[in-house]
């Protein structure tokens, strides 16, 4: 791809994951709203392919889109929400949680540009350099070597995460008479 | 280079004030977990930045490491949901008044 194709494929998912990210949290049917937060799944996803990050891309698309974002719709359905259209959609600060959502972004961006110029550019060496060098390693080689080797210990702790999580999500979800 | 260095973090922070804003705002407990969604996807999105800037694979690693914990959270968040829906019907953040004193 050339970069210039690229760069407005970039610039393109980027306007597309804000737009669906607004939408998603306006609307007021909660099932609409899912589906527009698929939509910035998907976009995000390819913000990962243009970074180079294919495998996160991959298990974003299966994870969050596939898994996690299906589970909100079956709860979403098995609940059947009453009367869900005649309540308001925002509470009464609103304009409070704007506000605060205006001053997180507003700091991550001050955190950014405050940034120290240490090695060269803004966020670090320059990636033609660095690359120029030797043959690209694969990103999946190196997400793999660094899972299973200094990450060893953190990914077997996250493993013993979704577990508890399995049984404490059975636990809640079954109640208290069900069993026994 | 696809993106300015600053363009990625713009948008993940972005993308993390729409989070906060539907997680104050909303008052369906379902869409509040389907925001703070939105603010671990945007962290994603900055820890993949990085990653690619610095030509380091422990940004995905950390990213994985989150997506996992999104599961987790998700799992253990929505099975609360519906424990809370068979006592009162509903969704709604504001009828959850039990522990208020």
């Amino acid at each position: 791809m050339t970069s210039f194709a690229a760069q407005a494929t970039f610039y393109y998912m980027a306007a597309a994951s804000v737009v669906s990210a607004l939408v998603a949290v306006t609307r007021k049917n909660p099932v609409h709203s899912m589906l527009w937060v698929l939509a910035l799944f998907l976009h995000v996803a390819g913000i990962f392919l243009l970074l180079g990050a294919e495998f996160l891309a991959a298990v974003q698309v299966i994870v969050y889109a596939g898994a996690i974002l299906i589970f909100y719709l079956f709860v979403v359905m098995l609940l059947d929400l009453p009367g869900e259209e005649a309540r308001p959609r925002f509470g009464r600060h609103w304009l409070l949680a704007a506000a605060a959502g205006l001053s997180f972004a507003a700091l991550a961006w001050l955190a950014q540009a405050e940034m120290p110029d240490r090695v060269g550019g803004r966020l670090g060496p320059a990636v033609g350099k660095i690359a120029a060098e030797g043959p690209p390693r694969g990103s999946l080689r190196d997400i793999g070597e660094a899972l299973f080797g200094p990450f060893a210990l953190p990914f077997e702790m996250a493993s013993l995460v979704l577990l508890a999580a399995i049984v404490g999500a059975v636990a809640l979800a079954r109640g208290r008479g069900a069993g026994s | 280079m696809i993106a300015p260095p600053g363009t990625i973090l713009a948008l993940s922070a972005i993308l993390f004030g729409i989070g906060v804003f539907g997680f104050l705002a909303r008052r369906n407990i379902i869409l509040m977990f389907v925001s703070a969604e939105v603010m671990l996807n945007a962290v994603n999105l900055s820890l993949v930045g990085f990653s690619q800037q610095l030509e380091d694979p422990r940004g995905q690693v950390l990213a994985l490491f989150v997506i996992a914990v999104a599961a987790a959270e998700a799992g253990v968040g929505l099975g609360l949901v519906i424990a809370l829906n068979r006592n009162k019907p509903g969704a709604d953040v504001g009828d959850l008044t039990e522990l208020k004193w």
